[in-house]
């Protein structure tokens, strides 16, 4: 089967890689293009410096959900405000929920606590997709933040459900753990730049993923490949110096690009999407870019 | 006082992942053990072959391996590991080794003490202190972590000694504990009003035990911890500790760097010169070409114009007064001392100009 076909069948796609890859352009990209295969689609962005709304060309979220286009929409989710928002829905007496809330013991839980702010997103997105919120999604796509390793955040309602074994909190942690476990309902997407660094990430996220929550992504994206460089090309066919060295800048950074596909292919034997380096500014041209190259890869 | 990097006592490297901090502070620490200081470079998560260029394996993650650079100074380098960290540190501060044990053997420091927010940056923190408190060497360069939000780093004292403070210890000393960190049931009609009653049932009892075990572990070591933070503090904002900002080219890093630099002189501490890394050269519009090379040729000219560009709209943004470093992109990351050993004088070229 198709593989944007795969994906829109889900309810939850998590877009997860190291910072500077672009992870939001991907996210963004895959909302778009499963909004256009007729799913109503909610893009969510954790980041508390907002980016996603450059690149659909919309005003700031600022918390709020905004129209991004036809079935899509995208918001800016603070974690903090998730995770109060929960305390909320479990203490039914307001003025309870207001003096837990303020509480210092709280307030370091829920800023200190492992596991906790990402548990929060994640059961978010859930009871998005479930219709709990004025706003309806078939499926959301989560811009996973960009922590040390990603695979903590989906790991977060595993290893939580585990060391907590109880309480309101444990329970929702074991029900969010089997919805990530559940390959019919969730998938996840890595992306990375064919770089020495962020490809030795992408192979530790991908065993990662298939020890914490037992199975690999749905697809791996190598972003922003420079061109292939067009074979018999002498290196200095010219006699300007300054010419000859862009030759050689692009051979030599392509090599490294070649180099470490393969090195990503040799440890992934799943799909991957390769999208080019575009000459386009951050913005929705770029965005547009993207996406028609990863709807040609996903085909 | 100079800005020069190579004029500190400690050089902290900053800025957001993926803009080379890493390859920038060990080519900094080579010239700096060439200038016949020596020379402390220590880093979180170098690359293999950055590693392999230094000759350096995973022993530094137990404490700094002396790179054979031949150069006047020696240079060292330590890889900073939190749980190692944590670790050496429990077993150096605790009362006993049974104590030490308790902690170990406890779930929370086990499973979730390492996840904890905010505690790989501190454990940094501990290792400078450490580093910094034996007095071996003339420079240390610090490279930060790779987060996005590398502010984190600096705050990570603050936070997780008021982590300590308020939330989990005060949580441990209540009277709802009994002894030997079993819980006791508070009687109802009480527990009922209290916060912590409510706590308790949101995130449950078997969490709040571990944690309460592990607090009460951790009590012997916590002065220690809340003295050395302060002092650490102290440190990075010290008149011979320098912070260089590095970035990626293009406009669109702007907002993030100057945010950034901002930031850390709010924070009280020194800023040196915003490096810009991986800067495209200037191309010219491909004309009479080969098609093949065509399409290429103007990907390059538009990389060349946006880091142009980039650079350009910065210089306007800065003060006069505050350098700017544009290093050119590498052709390929280096791969052994002498590569290393360019890039540092590509640096140090721009620091004369």
């Amino acid at each position: 089967m198709k593989l944007l076909e795969e994906l829109a069948r889900r309810q939850l796609i998590v877009v997860t890689g190291k910072g500077g890859v672009g992870k939001t352009t991907i996210a963004a990209a895959i909302g778009r293009l499963l909004a256009a295969r007729g799913r109503r689609t909610l893009l969510l962005e954790v980041d508390p410096r907002e980016s996603l709304h450059q690149l659909l060309g919309t005003e700031p979220s600022g918390g709020q959900v905004i129209k991004a286009g036809a079935r899509l929409s995208s918001q800016n989710l603070q974690a903090r405000s998730v995770v109060d928002g929960l305390v909320r829905e479990k203490l039914p007496i307001a003025a309870l929920a207001k003096k837990v809330i303020a509480s210092s013991v709280f307030q370091h839980f829920a800023e200190g606590a492992p596991g906790l702010k990402e548990m929060a997103v994640l059961g978010y997105a859930l009871r998005t997709v479930e219709g709990h919120h004025r706003h309806k999604a078939d499926v959301v796509v989560l811009d996973a933040p960009a922590t040390g390793h990603s695979a903590s955040m989906l790991a977060a309602p595993l290893l939580l459900s585990d060391a907590i074994a109880g309480g309101q909190l444990g329970e929702m942690a074991k029900e969010l753990a089997a919805f990530i476990a559940d390959p019919d309902r969730c998938g996840v997407v890595l992306t990375a730049l064919a770089e020495e660094m962020p490809v030795q990430e992408a192979l530790e996220l991908i065993a990662l993923l298939r020890e914490k929550i037992g199975r690999p992504p749905e697809v791996v994206v190598a972003n922003a490949l420079y061109p292939s460089f067009p074979s018999g090309t002498p290196a200095s066919r010219t006699s300007d110096g300054n010419a000859a060295a862009i030759l050689d800048l692009w051979r030599q950074r392509r090599a490294v690009n070649e180099r470490e596909l393969k090195r990503l292919r040799a440890g992934w034997k799943g799909p991957m999407a390769e999208i080019p380096l575009l000459p386009l500014d951050r913005g929705p041209d770029l965005l547009a870019g993207v996406e028609s190259a990863l709807a040609e890869e996903l085909r | 006082m100079s800005l020069g990097p190579l004029d500190q006592r400690m050089l902290v490297v900053v800025g957001a992942g993926g803009v080379g901090k890493t390859t920038l502070a060990a080519a900094l620490g080579l010239q700096s053990a060439r200038a016949g200081r020596n020379t402390l470079v220590m880093t979180f998560d170098p690359s293999l072959r950055l590693k392999d260029a230094l000759g350096v394996g995973d022993e530094a993650r137990e404490g700094a391996v002396r790179v054979k650079s031949g150069t006047r100074g020696r240079l060292d380098v330590a890889l900073l590991d939190a749980r190692t960290t944590f670790d050496r540190l429990i077993r150096r501060y605790a009362p006993d080794d049974a104590a030490a044990e308790r902690i170990f053997t406890n779930r929370f420091y086990r499973d979730l003490a390492g996840n904890l927010a905010g505690i790989l940056e501190y454990m940094a923190v501990e290792r400078l202190f450490e580093v910094a408190a034996d007095g071996n060497y003339d420079r240390i360069i610090l490279d930060t972590p790779p987060t996005r939000q590398a502010l984190d780093f600096l705050e990570a004292p603050d936070r997780i000694v008021n982590f300590l403070d308020s939330g989990a210890l005060r949580l441990a000393l209540k009277p709802w504990w009994e002894q030997g960190g079993g819980l006791k049931r508070m009687p109802m009609r009480i527990a009922a009003r209290g916060v912590e009653r409510i706590v308790d049932r949101v995130i449950g009892d078997r969490l709040l035990h571990d944690m309460v075990e592990f607090f009460r572990a951790f009590g012997p070591l916590y002065d220690g911890f809340r003295g050395r933070a302060s002092e650490v503090r102290a440190l990075l904002r010290a008149p011979d500790s320098l912070f260089l900002l590095v970035s990626g080219p293009g406009e669109d890093r702007i907002p993030d760097t100057l945010f950034f630099a901002r930031k850390l002189k709010e924070a009280g501490h020194r800023v040196g010169p915003i490096v810009v890394n991986q800067i495209h050269p200037v191309a010219p519009l491909p004309r009479d070409v080969p098609s093949a090379l065509a399409e290429g040729l103007s990907l390059f000219h538009y990389l060349g114009e946006r880091d142009r560009r980039g650079l350009v709209r910065l210089r306007q943004l800065l003060a006069r007064s505050e350098p700017l470093l544009a290093i050119p992109l590498q052709a390929s990351p280096p791969t052994d001392l002498p590569e290393l050993e360019s890039l540092g004088r590509v640096i140090l070229s721009q620091l004369d100009r």
